[in-house]
This record gives C-alpha cells, structure tokens and sequence, in this order.
C-alpha cells in the first residue's frame, strides 16, 4: 500500500510537470507559427494564480520597443490545462492604447493588431479574465509596414 | 498486481531519471566566463536590466523594413563569419555572436539559403564555445534553410532560439555575455540600416536610424555595469562616440488618441500619437561614419 502511495506521488509530480510544460517552448510553437503570416518576434510566457477574494487579478508585466510606421500584432494561446483565458493590453506609460478584451461587449480576442506611429518602448500586461488561474503564451510578431 | 506496479514504478523511475540527466547535462553547462565577470553586484536591479535588454529592437524588423526599401541583398554589409570564428575570447565571441544574429536576420529576410547555412554553422561553434550552444539545433535550422518554403518556421526557430539563450544568461548570472551579444545585435543592425541609407535615402529606414538615439542610453547604461572590466570600458568609449552623433538629432511628437477598428474580424488599434525624428542629412553622414568605424574596429577585435 505503501509502494502503491508513492507510485500515485510519483505519477503525480510527472504529470504536473508535463503540464507546466505545455505552457513553455511546445505552446509558443503552435501559437506563434499559427499567426497568418506575421512574423515572430518575442514571447512572452505567463503563469499565473488565481486571484485571491477582494484583490485584483494578478498581472505580469513586460516592455517592448516598437517602431514607428509599423504594424505589430499581439496574440496569445492558453495552456488547456488551465482554466484561465490571457487578457493582452498595450500601455504607453499610463495610458492603454489596446486590449484584447473588451469590458462592455465581454469579447475577449484572440489578439490585436496594433499599428505603431511613435517609435518608444511600451509596456505589455497580460493576466487572466476573472483573475482565474491560468498558463499562457503572448506573441510579438511583426506585420508589416501597412495596416 | 505486484508485477504490474513492479512494471509501473520501473517506467515511472525511467522517466524521471530521463528527465534528470537533462537537467543535469544544462547544469554542467553553468559556467560564468571569468574573461566578462568582475563580481561587484550590479549598479542597477537584473529586473532593469532585463528590460532595457529586451528593449534592444529586433533584428528581423530592421532587416524586414530593408527589404521593403526595394533595395537588393548586399553580401558586403555583412561580415564573414570565418573572421568571427577566429575570435579567441569570450569577449570577443559574446559580441560576435550579436553580429552573426543581426547578419541572420538580414539574410533570412532575402533568403539567402546558402549564406544561412555558413552563418548558422558559425552561429553554432561560437555559441558553443561560449557554452550556450545547446540553444542551437542546427539540425532542424539546417534542414529548414535548405527548404525555402519553410523559411517561416526558419526565421520562427532561429529567432526563438536567440530570445531562449538571452533568457537563460539573464537567468544564470551571465548578464554580461547578454549584454554584449545585444551591443553586437545592435551595432551590426545600425551598420547594415545606415549602409543601405548610404545608397538610399530612403525616409522610413533614416528615421529607424534617427530613433536609435532612443535606444543608446539604455545600451551604454547597460554596458557600464561592467565597465571595470578594460574590454567592456573600451566598447563603452566607442558606444559613447556613437551617441556624441546623436546628441543634436531631436524627437519630438505629435499627441492623438488611438482608436480600435475591426478589421476583416481582426481587432486593429491605429496609434494616432505621432514621434518626429529631427535630422540633419550631416547629422545623418556623422552616424554613418561613426557607425563605419565602430563596426569595423569591433569586428577586427
């Protein structure tokens, strides 16, 4: 019995393992050459837990520089073993400039376009719709110079 | 019932020592460089840091708007490899490998197959010696630069490959090869814009190169945290050069909101805050020149 409790541990701590893993480089390959024809740039991989009662969902911060005169695309993909679904939002200092979800029709998309004409660095928040936990990859990819 | 758990344990233990002797193989791989790493702690946090190197802009980006220039593939803007193959420090090898990334992305872009495969074959050995080569499956690379209608996955994997490797020196205390493979990623990309801008003037690409005075501060604030180290205190004298030429170039910018417009399904948020690069056609000459010199002092290193 006691063999058989520690097999159940083992198996455990595997199958959590590959889990995790699920939301690393495998994801970011289907999401980021799932992307209509954009071009990759970076990704950004996000864990994150449930929010705990009366606080704000967590949130994962990043920077990125874009360039003026140029369209960038920002997509996400979730990790099904999760229950949470990535929220992407764009920030120039303290103003949002995009995000994937919008509060009033409760649409949450895949991703955005966003076409650059300040040339700077931006902020990019990703955290998860009803501060749920969840295990996700952001993409940065490259569109083009027309929108 | 006893065999079958017998059975069952044998292919658990199996598989957790499969994945233990990979760990265990990138592990012993942890080495810092003692040629880059002065020990003092960091003037700023590794949190900056990272974002500062993260913020140095991609070199499929400069290499794409190139391409939309209209402007052929020139073999003379980038370097041999067979030269950076020669370096014989980790110095020298950290920057060599920025160059060869920026060279990759430029030849990439114009599909270059039979470039690729001596650049990534470079890409590969120095990598290696700075033992960071693990990041590189050149097999896979290999067989996908010889297939050009894979030149997506191409591009994907080889630029993937560089953000892992970044990701792991920042992580394992060996922000300073990060820093200077960014400074070669930096410098090579500003060579290859501003020789192409030489032959033509084309506005998009001047102004790319006018918004590097946007990028310079972080790179030499970057660079100073080692500047006890006299290979990195010269690199940061040449970086400072550089950013002498850019002292007059203004931005200025124009304020608008952006608005979001669904596009064939596709959500599209237009930035209407506009940035202005102010820059005289000498100004543009200086960064040209003292870009020339810088990249031909440094791939001489």
């Amino acid at each position: 019995m006691k063999a058989l409790n520690i097999i159940i541990i083992i198996i455990f701590t595997i199958i959590s393992n590959f889990s995790f893993s699920q939301c690393n480089d495998q994801l970011v390959n289907v999401c980021a050459l799932d992307n209509n024809g954009a071009t990759y740039i970076k990704d950004f991989k996000v864990k994150l837990k449930k929010a705990k009662k009366k606080e704000s969902a967590p949130v994962a911060k990043y920077q990125v520089a874009l360039s003026k005169n140029t369209n960038y695309r920002f997509n996400s993909c979730n990790a099904t073993e999760f229950a949470g679904e990535a929220i992407i939002q764009l920030f120039d200092y303290e103003q949002m400039l995009g995000s994937t979800y919008n509060m009033s029709t409760g649409k949450n998309y895949k991703g955005f376009d966003f076409y650059c004409k300040k040339s700077g660095v931006y902020n990019v928040y990703i955290s998860f719709k009803d501060g749920e936990e969840g295990c996700a990859v952001g993409i940065l990819s490259f569109v083009g110079k027309e929108y | 019932m006893k065999k079958k758990l017998l059975s069952l344990l044998s292919a658990v233990v199996i598989l957790a020592a499969c994945n233990s002797s990979t760990q265990s193989d990138v592990t012993q791989e942890l080495q810092i460089p003692d040629s880059v790493k002065n020990g003092k702690p960091l003037q700023i946090s590794e949190e900056v840091m990272d974002n500062m190197i993260q913020n140095i802009s991609s070199p499929v980006e400069i290499a794409s708007l190139i391409r939309s220039t209209g402007m052929p593939f020139s073999q003379k803007y980038i370097c041999k490899p067979d030269d950076i193959k020669k370096y014989d420090s980790n110095f020298k090898r950290a920057v060599g490998l920025g160059i060869l990334g920026a060279d990759l992305g430029y030849l990439n872009m114009y599909n270059k197959t039979g470039s690729v495969l001596s650049n990534l074959s470079t890409i590969k050995s120095v990598a290696d010696e700075l033992k960071i080569g693990q990041f590189f499956d050149f097999s896979t690379l290999k067989r996908l630069s010889v297939n050009n209608e894979n030149l997506d996955s191409l591009i994907f994997i080889s630029t993937q490959s560089f953000n892992n490797m970044d990701s792991y020196l920042r992580e394992n205390d060996r922000t300073s090869i990060s820093a200077l493979i960014v400074t070669g990623l930096w410098l090579e990309g500003l060579y290859i814009a501003t020789q192409v801008v030489k032959e033509n003037k084309h506005k998009d690409l001047a102004e790319r190169v006018g918004d590097q005075k946007l990028i310079i501060n972080d790179l030499l604030i970057i660079l100073k945290n080692y500047k006890s180290d006299p290979n990195f205190a010269s690199l940061i004298a040449d970086i400072e050069l550089i950013k002498v030429k850019y002292n007059d170039i203004k931005i200025t910018y124009t304020k608008g909101e952006p608005e979001a417009i669904e596009k064939d399904g596709m959500l599209v948020i237009v930035q209407n805050e506009i940035s202005n690069v102010e820059m005289t056609d000498q100004q543009l000459n200086d960064i040209i020149s003292i870009t020339e010199s810088t990249r031909a002092k440094l791939i001489s290193l």
